[in-house]
């Protein structure tokens, strides 16, 4: 191969591991994003055992960082043309690819297992709203938060504290049909009217059911890991073969 | 028992009369928009407007609450004496077995709900109360129960039951489903997830295939050539040195390297001064 051509081939892979390092470390940005929370609703994940939502976000801050170094390391193996380096460079860049692709595929199986319908999470306020339990005031504490923010009551609506058997009625039902914090609050966080909202005046309570807006957290979430993930890796598995023509023309 | 017969016919009298009236003379539910109408221990009713038209000083609106079953227990138990049907049933033990399966509880004086005031944004809110305790008080109903409601016109200074209502519609009231009977299981696999497992998978492979075949291509290629006996490029040797030109003998600076100086010619001129070459060869005169 002509030295023309090998230079442009080595232009190529630098410019395409430059674009991979900048990638890598949005990558790990919008992963520590993901795993801080902004919107604190770990617990409805924790709770049930079925967190890997964040664990994929971890693994993400780790993969990308990698991503971020290895390019670096990448763009002076292809400067130096030297074979030994682009060898290291591709097994290293291989094995962060793939933990990179099973962050994605966890991150988006396990939302689905949380949010594919309102069950779980419905389930889990029934039975852990009002809990003495640890879990118990995670969850409360959680949903109290959710209802105030999103202006909601329930996971489809005031209708589940009415249809199912709850701690939370159990502890309160012969005075309280549904928590307080699903009832209109003044600016000065007093309940607006407590009267209409016990017996389910619309004006009095929030009337839409919180699980659209949990939903889509943890579907943001998600697709900031997964979706993004995946972008990167199909850039990064084009950059890969490139480095490798690169490799089989140096000598 | 004359007397309670008698009585028993005229409260029904009284009722035939008014009831021709298009007068709504029930207790019902609240048509208003609400979310928690009908629970598992309370029920919310319209106010008793236009049920009783008649102007009675005095006369307080009681409700009862009882078991649809009971009804017609309730209704042969009746007397206009109303101490009777009030301390019958005090309400926390009001629905155990064996017991009277109703209670009745104040709604308001007759004076509060003219039929001109008609509205719908009030309520009346069965079972308000919670688990009480007190005397007539408005306590919750049984869970999952059928109840139905009757309004009474009593006499507050006589202590006389002057109306009844008819009874309500049977409610039957919700049961709690047990939390633990939703299936929370995975519903269903959405279709980002199949893209995104099924491509990254087949990329993972790829990368993993095309790895081998450049190593095969790199080196495996190689080999072949070397053992057929040609070198497609040309050999390192480590610790030769390479030079340009080698002679054996340093003849560097001298003109006619291979003459020789000490050669003495025999003395014949062969040749004419012209053709001897002039230069370095010393001519004898003979």
């Amino acid at each position: 191969m002509g030295a023309g051509v090998l230079t442009c081939l080595m232009v190529v892979v630098i410019i395409l591991n430059a674009i991979a390092a900048a990638a890598g470390l949005a990558l790990f940005a919008v992963a520590i994003w993901v795993a801080v929370d902004g919107y604190k609703l770990y617990p409805i994940s924790g709770v049930s055992g079925k967190d890997d939502i964040f664990a994929a976000a971890w693994i993400a801050i780790f993969t990308g960082f990698a991503f971020f170094l290895t390019c670096i390391f990448g763009i002076f193996a292809a400067l130096k043309r030297s074979r030994a380096l682009l060898m290291a460079y591709l097994i290293i860049m291989f094995i962060i690819f793939l933990f990179e692709c099973a962050s994605a595929i966890t991150a988006v199986t396990n939302r689905d297992y949380l949010v594919g319908n309102s069950n779980l999470v419905k389930k889990q306020m029934l039975q852990y709203y009002a809990d003495n339990s640890t879990r118990g005031k995670d969850i409360t504490q959680t949903w109290n938060r959710v209802m105030e923010q999103a202006e909601c009551c329930g996971t489809d609506g005031p209708k589940d504290w009415l249809e199912y058997d709850s701690t939370f009625r159990q502890k309160f039902g012969t005075t309280f049909p549904w928590p307080l914090n699903c009832c209109k609050r003044l600016s000065n966080f007093e309940v607006e009217d407590p009267e209409g909202c016990i017996v389910g005046k619309s004006s009095a309570m929030f009337t839409k059911g919180c699980f659209q807006y949990i939903e889509s957290v943890l579907s943001r979430y998600t697709w900031a890991v997964s979706w993004y993930g995946f972008a990167v890796l199909m850039f990064v598995f084009f950059t890969l073969v490139i480095a490798m023509i690169y490799y089989m023309q140096l000598d | 028992m004359n007397t309670n017969a008698v009585i028993r016919l005229m409260s029904l009298l009284s009722i035939w009369m008014w009831t021709g009236q298009g007068l709504i003379f029930q207790p019902e539910l609240s048509p208003s928009d609400l979310q928690g109408k009908i629970t598992s221990n309370t029920v919310t009713l319209k106010q008793p407007y236009c049920v009783f038209n008649k102007t009675c000083d005095g006369c307080v609106i009681w409700l009862v609450a009882a078991l649809s079953s009971e009804n017609r227990t309730f209704d042969s138990q009746l007397t206009t004496s109303a101490p009777d049907v009030l301390n019958k049933s005090p309400y926390p033990r009001a629905f155990e077995p064996l017991l009277w399966d109703f209670f009745v509880t104040k709604v308001g004086p007759l004076a509060d709900f003219p039929c001109s005031q008609s509205s719908n944004d009030v309520y009346f809110r069965v079972g308000a109360e919670g688990k009480c305790s007190g005397t007539n008080c408005n306590g919750i109903l049984p869970v999952g129960s059928n109840v139905s409601f009757k309004y009474l016109l009593i006499n507050a200074d006589n202590l006389i039951i002057v109306n009844a209502s008819d009874w309500s519609e049977s409610i039957h009231l919700k049961t709690n489903q047990n939390p633990q009977s939703i299936n929370d299981g995975l519903s269903a696999r959405s279709a980002a997830m199949i893209v995104i497992t099924s491509i990254l998978s087949v990329a993972a492979a790829l990368l993993l295939l095309l790895f081998f075949i450049m190593l095969c291509v790199a080196y495996c290629g190689r080999s072949k050539d070397i053992s057929q006996g040609q070198a497609t490029s040309p050999m390192k040797v480590m610790n030769s040195i390479r030079i340009p030109h080698y002679d054996t003998h340093s003849l560097r600076g001298k003109a006619h390297p291979y003459d020789n100086p000490g050669y003495v010619s025999e003395g014949k001129n062969y040749s004419t001064s012209e053709t001897l070459p002039k230069s370095g060869i010393q001519t004898q005169k003979l």
